[in-house]
């Protein structure tokens, strides 16, 4: 086969072949057939992916610690943080539904965020080529787990469930938990797989 | 660019082209596993399929939550649930509980289903794509049928009042599990089980 296969890109929705082309900073490659995003010029957004992944560690230390919600029932107080949220269930003896709980909205989404950072490190530095690999590799299984989004949803659902029956109050976390999901869904996840190993490429082959 | 003999196949990792030669694949960029074994891959698919079925009537025979009010204890399945709220006038969550939970994860098995006892057949070019469209829409909304687990999980973890207390139920076990193994299954569905019969030819366009 002559045709380098680097310069050929599937797209991800339609499965149609494409010939990639050099773009001009700030434009966006699509798919000629049913328009979805190929791919796009890769050292500005992995740059504000790096930035954006200290941004979200601070948010996501945040939301883990202070109570997101306060339900007052009868008189009495409680909170919700997210620990306390796993340690009951794993209490009450739901081991399964606690450490998935605890996989897809604390495990994942930390290990999408310090696997930005330790690539924006590495990268950096130009050291330990194939780990960085492994890292990449790990970051876009990773992502496929991370539901933090949808928790912020479902926390949405559970006030209405509630509303009838207790009074409500929002929690310092409940901010910074949106702010999370806001970031995490256009930064950290919208950069597609193609344009870190494109990066990846380019920050080792240069000198 | 013409082509007509190679199959390329798209690294679901790292989305650089290979070329498809029918037998196991390894990644020349990342060095993952593209695809193996088909038949085997084929297999895996079904035991996670069958195995989430068998867990999505469980969970919802069982009930998912169960409300102890001053020591009376009732409980919830998922579609009393969602029927409760309904009754209770909030129409749009008791749609996103009816959806999220009941017919999203019914919309993956047939999906799942659909293109498991598809693959054999011939297909035209046209249908192919929409067999990939198909796919990439059970992974979308593959994890959106957790809301009804972390609901569960958030009135569990703040609901333990010495009047009212909410615990989650077995079917909340269930329904996890049943998530879980169909993620698993959309997983290991083998992406060259959608493009049998292509050459390629006509999907192969120049882009300017």
């Amino acid at each position: 086969m002559s045709e380098n296969l680097d310069d050929l890109i599937i797209c991800s929705h339609c499965g149609t072949l494409h010939k990639k082309v050099e773009l001009a900073e700030k434009k966006v490659a699509k798919c000629s057939v049913c328009g979805k995003k190929l791919y796009s010029n890769v050292e500005d957004t992995f740059k504000k992916a790096i930035a954006y992944s200290i941004t979200s560690l601070i948010l996501f230390s945040i939301a883990c610690i202070f109570p997101i919600i306060k339900v007052y029932i009868a008189g009495q107080e409680s909170d919700l943080t997210i620990p306390s949220m796993i340690v009951t269930l794993f209490n009450e003896g739901f081991y399964v539904v606690g450490s998935i709980v605890f996989v897809v909205i604390v495990i994942a989404p930390l290990s999408v965020i310090c696997s930005y950072l330790v690539l924006g490190i590495l990268t950096y530095f130009k050291i330990f080529r194939t780990f960085s690999k492994h890292i990449i590799s790990f970051l876009i299984t990773s992502r496929h787990w991370a539901m933090v989004d949808i928790f912020a949803i479902s926390i949405m659902v559970a006030l209405v469930k509630l509303f009838g029956y207790a009074q409500i109050g929002f929690g310092v976390s409940s901010i910074a938990l949106i702010l999370f999901v806001i970031v995490d869904t256009f930064v950290l996840k919208s950069i597609l797989p193609v344009e870190l190993w494109t990066y990846f490429n380019r920050a080792y082959d240069e000198k | 660019m013409k082509n007509s003999q190679d199959k390329y196949i798209r690294c679901p990792y790292c989305e650089s082209v290979n070329i498809d030669n029918g037998k196991t694949i390894y990644c020349r960029t990342c060095k993952n596993r593209i695809s193996g074994n088909k038949e085997i891959n084929l297999r895996n698919s079904w035991a996670m399929l069958i195995t989430a079925m068998v867990f999505y009537v469980i969970a919802n025979i069982y009930p998912i939550l169960v409300i102890s009010k001053f020591g009376v204890t009732s409980s919830n399945t998922i579609i009393g649930g969602a029927i409760a709220l309904w009754e209770e006038g909030s129409y749009p969550i008791s749609i996103i509980i009816f959806i999220a939970s009941v017919f999203v994860p019914l919309l993956k098995f047939i999906l799942i289903l659909y293109i498991l006892l598809n693959y054999k057949k011939p297909q035209k070019g046209s249908k192919r794509v929409d067999q990939a469209k198909l796919y990439h829409i059970t992974e979308i909304i593959g994890p959106w049928s957790m809301v009804d687990v972390f609901v569960v999980a958030i009135l569990a973890g703040v609901v333990h009042m010495s009047s009212v207390k909410i615990t989650a139920g077995i079917g909340a076990t269930a329904f996890v599990l049943m998530v879980f193994f169909t993620m698993l299954s959309a997983m290991s569905i083998d992406i060259r089980l959608m493009r049998e019969d292509n050459n390629g030819d006509k999907r192969a366009k120049n882009r300017e």
